[in-house]
């Protein structure tokens, strides 16, 4: 039966123009979003570049700079931004550190229209008020971007239901299925043969489609090969979840017209609705604390460290008895006291800005429990990590810039308290930032392959004991 | 005639399952999303409240402090909901809600909630904007979709013709028996938001005016959708083309076109990166005066023209702190720069909004969309006026302190206080958001647009039954 | 060899079939007559397998069918009333893709020789069966049956709709099937029809069989008024 089903069903895909008319619709969406998914990187990677450049030029000036007070020489700029007070290096010559994109981040925008892609974190600057957002028109993030990850996430089960919604209810309607179950076959696999090879047809048409836009963007996708096939294997099991639910539905619910309303109904469930509820439960489950009242406990706290600045600095000094044998000048300078009453405000912060990460972690948690209900849910979640522009990706820059904020503002402390000046041999051991990114995991698609087996063992249950049914009903 | 075709596709109707279960989804939904989004309306608000107040109490008891200190240490403005809020949120989500008003710096609003949320927050909420945008008109679509390409499938219109039906009341039956079940469903929504929100406490600026305006921007909506799906529905043969084409033709207008748009208008007109901002208002703070400098070659010159202006010798002299008002000028060229690169973005916005309202040829959900949330206030408009207004506050508290400072003290007197009093007299930042009638001017393009579908639809609509 | 004994169909109160026995043996040709629901369709669905009976048992060639309805289907062959094939496949395809999903593969030769025994003309054998007309495609439905080599043939309405010469030809074929030695069941409302092609006939009413004739012992008018009779038609002739 599999073969004159395979002959056949390409036959007609071909002849009633199906085939042809998802190869082109496939080509245009994904042509278009992987346009829009490389001019987004293009932006990114021009920032970054010209980011690196200025970091660049500012270093060769404040070496130039360096040298010349070295040979006593006067210098062209204002004496507070002498670059051999280590102070002005630890603010106005900061370092980059950036998130790279890479070769497939083009395909998911996710979160990269929301967050920065690249900081130059100084001493002054507090870290934890740092804004990691980025400036964008909250219209674009409303309505979201037209990326590969959406075409894959919310089209491509419509083109599906559109594809298959009626491959069984068709027949019926027009009379073919008496016929083919007076034949000596089993009608359930007849059904699923089918479905399966207009999945078959669909997976080869969208992984081609896939290729040939991505060779026509001059993007070889060969050179991580373990993305390309982490994308399309999510792809196809996601494409086979929705087959597997147009099969329920085929043996489930009747005529054409039902069949098409219940998929719809299957889709605005998994791919609005569960997304939305799972979200609004986790958030009223793991509630964020108010911002607002958070920005009233730092000034306060900070209202405090400042009337008390000179008693927190006294205090600093005796607990870094370091600083006050090394330091033949005992000089103190704005910046003592600003470090020493940052330094404690920090302390004093850390839980309440910890709570704000650990309630987002207990959201993140409470999505991976019940992130199952959606398969949606999981794909984009996947495809999201595979570009890197996952809420993970931003909160692992931002961990990492913070930790190199610290790191940075560590490396002037000594500098600062034992009052030394900042020399051209101290350059090379400024500190730099290298991002490392997340490794994706793969495992998901298997999450959603046992899905759609469920489907399709429940859809298989369903028409063996309909079986009759299944060629009588009438619509 | 029109009476007639109403009830028996009324009866219809309501004798079908997937329309009395699709109702009752709908609804459910509804009754869900009002309750979630009025307990974050009223949660949301008490926050404000409190922070309101206890960022006031920061800067009213700040004790016997330099102005300039007190400049420095600065005050917040905080965004609140607007009772509108409750029915479409908006952009809500993606704007910051707090915006810090310090010296020398115009910020950014910050702390959205999305940005607390995990990435799950971008595929949307279960709003009541989004069942009234969304899932209404896919309601509209299971509703119509057969309207009448059942009777050519039941031959039921040829009998119809036979009786000598006049063509446009037979369809404005149809019409009137889609919008009546939709519109009460709206009218029973709205009316039940009008009821809750006047209900609620310190509902401030809720007026059932606009709830009518937008109720009517809503109805509008409908009808376009009901036009459109009976359009197709009597243009093509088979119901099942019928429901596949208005299914394509929803998942095009509220969710491909937006979506096209953005990329369009982003890559034609981009903003700038924070970075890059921060970094050309730097470059061009740095070009003028700055007021912690009296080095600089700006300050030397305005030092110069004052000594000229008031024909004394030196800046001690003058019959003001120079310093408080270096201060002061330093400030007005900041807040220039501020105004300039402001002005930019606005810009970029501005062209970005004729980009939406272009696409809204090919989408009627655009304006509808873009009209709900404006008078909702809770549109990208209305965060450029929060952010406008807390500007100009930011720019008066400092003319405020720099004057006192300069009027009051000596110069070169750095160590200087203002008493423990003077932070009270500051006036409180108030912001109104602008009003329905304004609301509505300032989006004729919209309403023009949406107004345009309407009548167009109807046209066409008309037009292919007539020639049936 | 069609045999159903006793075979009963209840759907909730209502007795569809009531103690059917039948027996069609090869070679003859046996018209169910009856109005609407009747009863003929269930009986043709009990034979398909499409239903199982409430009680009572139905064979095909000796092959229960309620039990093994699937070996039963090896040897027959089903026309429904209103045979729709793959509209954009051709005749050829369409015969190949329906003996081929049977478990029989047919070489170019085969299929042609198939289609022209069963009265379709050469010229039609590749065109898409979209711009066939009833009877072309009931050709095609033979066509079927001739290829699967059938034992038992089911025809559920098959001459309404048909013109008469397309009917006429479409009697003859059933005559040709029948020297094949094909046992075939009819069900129809054409009591003309019926008296000329069947060799045995059945009147059915309210799910039970009334009355048998052998179509050779009984005139046109007799069987009308036999008909007419079974029923309760007030008007029929004495």
């Amino acid at each position: 039966m599999l073969k004159y089903n395979f002959k056949y069903e390409l036959k007609q895909l071909l002849r009633n123009r199906w085939i042809q008319l998802l190869s082109v619709l496939l080509l245009l969406l994904f042509g278009f979003a992987t346009y829009n998914g490389l001019q987004k990187i293009e932006e990114r990677e021009k920032v970054i570049t010209a980011a690196k450049e200025e970091t660049l030029r500012n270093d060769e000036s404040m070496v130039m700079l360096l040298d010349s007070l070295d040979r006593g020489m006067e210098i062209s700029v204002s004496p507070w931004r002498y670059p051999n007070n280590p102070m002005v290096v630890g603010n106005y010559y900061p370092r980059l550190a950036a998130m790279p994109s890479h070769n497939f981040t083009f395909i998911a925008t996710g979160q990269s229209d929301m967050y920065s892609h690249y900081k130059k974190p100084a001493v002054s600057r507090s870290g934890f008020m740092e804004d990691y957002t980025e400036m964008t028109s909250p219209i674009q993030l409303l309505f979201g971007s037209f990326d590969l990850a959406f075409v894959i996430v919310y089209l491509l089960p419509l083109l599906i239901i559109a594809f298959s919604y009626d491959i069984l209810s068709a027949e019926k309607e027009s009379g073919s299925l008496r016929l083919l179950a007076a034949q000596p076959i089993r009608i359930e696999n007849w059904v699923l043969q089918k479905l399966g090879l207009r999945f078959f047809w669909l997976s080869v048409l969208v992984i081609l489609a896939m290729l040939v836009i991505f060779f026509i963007f001059g993007l070889n996708p060969f050179v991580s090969i373990k993305l390309l096939l982490g994308l399309i294997g999510i792809t196809i099991v996601y494409m086979l979840f929705w087959f597997a639910v147009a099969f329920l539905v085929n043996v489930w619910v009747g005529s054409s017209a039902r069949n098409a309303v219940s998929l719809l109904g299957f889709w605005i469930f998994f791919v609005l609705l569960i997304p939305s509820v799972l979200n609004q439960l986790g958030s009223s489950l793991y509630p964020m604390p108010s911002r607002a009242l958070m920005i009233n406990q730092i000034r306060t706290l900070q209202a405090d460290a400042t009337k008390r600045q000179d008693e927190i600095l006294d205090n600093y000094l005796r607990d870094h008895p370091e600083y006050a044998i090394n330091d033949s000048t005992q000089q103190r300078t704005f910046w003592h006291s600003y470090f020493a009453s940052e330094n404690l405000v920090r302390q004093e912060l850390a839980p309440v800005l910890e709570n704000y990460d650990l309630q987002l972690e207990k959201q993140q948690e409470w999505i991976s429990y019940f992130k199952w209900i959606s398969p949606a849910i999981i794909t984009q979640e996947s495809i999201t990590k595979m570009a890197g522009t996952s809420t993970s990706d931003y909160g692992n820059f931002r961990k990492q810039v913070e930790g190199f904020s610290e790191t940075w503002r560590n490396h002037f402390v000594p500098y600062l308290y034992n009052n030394r000046n900042f020399t051209k041999a101290d350059v090379v051991k400024l500190p730099q930032f290298e991002y490392m990114a997340l490794r994706p995991k793969f495992l998901s698609a298997f999450t959603i392959l046992g899905i759609a087996v469920i489907f399709l063992a429940l859809g298989l249950f369903i028409a063996i004991k309909n079986r009759n049914h299944l060629v009588l009903s009438n619509a | 005639m029109i009476l007639k075709t109403f009830i028996k596709e009324i009866k219809e109707l309501s004798r079908e399952s997937r329309v009395r279960l699709s109702l009752l989804i709908v609804l459910l939904l509804l009754g869900v999303a009002v309750f979630i989004s009025s307990r974050q309306y009223q949660q949301v608000n008490t926050q404000y409240e409190t922070a309101t107040q206890s960022e006031r109490a920061n800067w009213d008891n700040q004790g016997e402090k330099n102005p300039h200190s007190a400049a420095h240490y600065g005050t917040y403005a905080f965004k609140p909901k607007y009772p509108l809020s409750l029915l479409d949120q908006g952009v809500d989500k993606y704007t910051g809600t707090s915006v810090f008003l310090e010296a020398h710096a115009r910020n950014e609003a910050r702390f959205s909630a999305a940005a607390d949320q995990t990435g799950l927050a971008r595929f949307g909420d279960l709003t009541p904007d989004f069942i009234l945008l969304f899932l209404i008109p896919l309601l509209i679509i299971l509703l119509g979709y057969n309207s009448f390409t059942k009777e050519r499938e039941m031959g039921t219109l040829t009998l119809l013709k036979s009786q000598g039906i006049s063509g446009w009341r037979w369809m404005l039956g149809k019409w009137m028996a889609l919008f009546v079940p939709i519109f009460l469903i709206a009218f029973l929504l709205f009316l039940i938001a009008g009821f809750v929100l006047s209900g609620l406490q310190d509902f401030g600026a809720f007026s059932w005016k606009a709830l009518f305006a937008m109720f009517a921007v809503y109805i509008v909506f409908y009808a376009v959708f009901i036009n459109i799906v009976l359009i197709i529905s009597a243009s093509v043969k088979k119901s099942g083309i019928s429901l596949v084409s208005a299914l394509g033709i929803w998942i095009l207008a509220c969710l491909v076109v937006p979506k096209m748009a953005t990329n369009i208008a982003q890559a034609k007109y981009p903003y700038p990166t924070a970075q890059e901002f921060a970094a050309n208002i730097l470059a061009d703070k740095e070009k003028g005066l700055d007021g912690h400098n009296p080095w600089s070659e700006e300050s030397k010159k305005l030092e110069k023209e004052m000594l000229e202006k008031y024909e004394v010798d030196s800046i001690s002299q003058l019959p003001f702190n120079f310093d408080g008002y270096r201060m002061q000028k330093g400030e007005e060229h900041e807040a220039m720069v501020y105004f300039k690169h402001y002005n930019y973005l606005k810009e970029q916005y501005a062209k970005q909004t004729e980009v939406y309202q272009s696409m809204a040829a090919i989408s009627p959900f655009l304006p509808a969309r873009f009209l709900s949330m404006s008078i909702a206030h809770t549109d990208y408009e209305t965060h450029w006026n929060f952010n406008d207004a807390a500007e100009q506050y930011r720019i008066n508290t400092q003319k405020f302190l720099n004057d006192h400072f300069a009027e009051n003290s000596k110069f070169g007197d750095w160590s200087w206080q203002a008493d423990a009093d003077f932070w009270k007299k500051l006036p409180a930042f108030k912001y109104e958001p602008s009003n329905l009638k304004q609301t509505l001017s300032q989006n004729n393009g919209n309403i023009v647009l949406l107004g345009g579908w309407l009548v167009l639809s109807f046209g066409i609509l008309l037009f292919v039954v007539k020639i049936k | 060899m069609i045999t159903t004994q006793n075979l009963t169909k209840k759907y909730g109160d209502h007795l569809a079939l009531n103690k059917l026995n039948l027996t069609v043996a090869e070679g003859n040709i046996y018209c169910l007559l009856g109005a609407n629901g009747a009863g003929k369709t269930t009986t043709i669905n009990l034979l398909l397998g499409f239903v199982q009976p409430t009680s009572g048992s139905a064979s095909i060639n000796g092959i229960d069918v309620t039990t093994n309805s699937r070996e039963a289907k090896k040897y027959l062959a089903y026309i429904p009333e209103n045979l729709m094939l793959y509209p954009n496949l051709s005749a050829m395809e369409n015969l190949d893709y329906f003996s081929g999903i049977a478990g029989k593969s047919l070489s170019k030769t085969q299929l042609k020789a198939f289609l022209a025994e069963a009265g379709l003309q050469n010229n039609a054998f590749e065109k898409r069966i979209a711009t066939f007309s009833k009877g072309m495609r009931q050709k095609v439905g033979i066509s079927i049956a001739l290829a699967k080599d059938a034992k038992v043939l089911l025809l559920d309405e098959p001459t309404p709709g048909l013109d008469p010469s397309a009917s006429n030809e479409f009697g003859l074929l059933l005559q040709r099937l029948k020297e094949k030695g094909v046992a075939t069941l009819m069900a129809t409302h054409d009591i003309f029809r019926a008296r000329e092609v069947a060799t045995h006939i059945g009147i059915m009413k309210d799910g039970q069989l009334k009355q048998q004739f052998v179509a050779s012992e009984i005139s046109l008018g007799d069987l009308e008024n036999a008909y007419l009779k079974t029923m309760d038609y007030k008007n029929a002739l004495p």
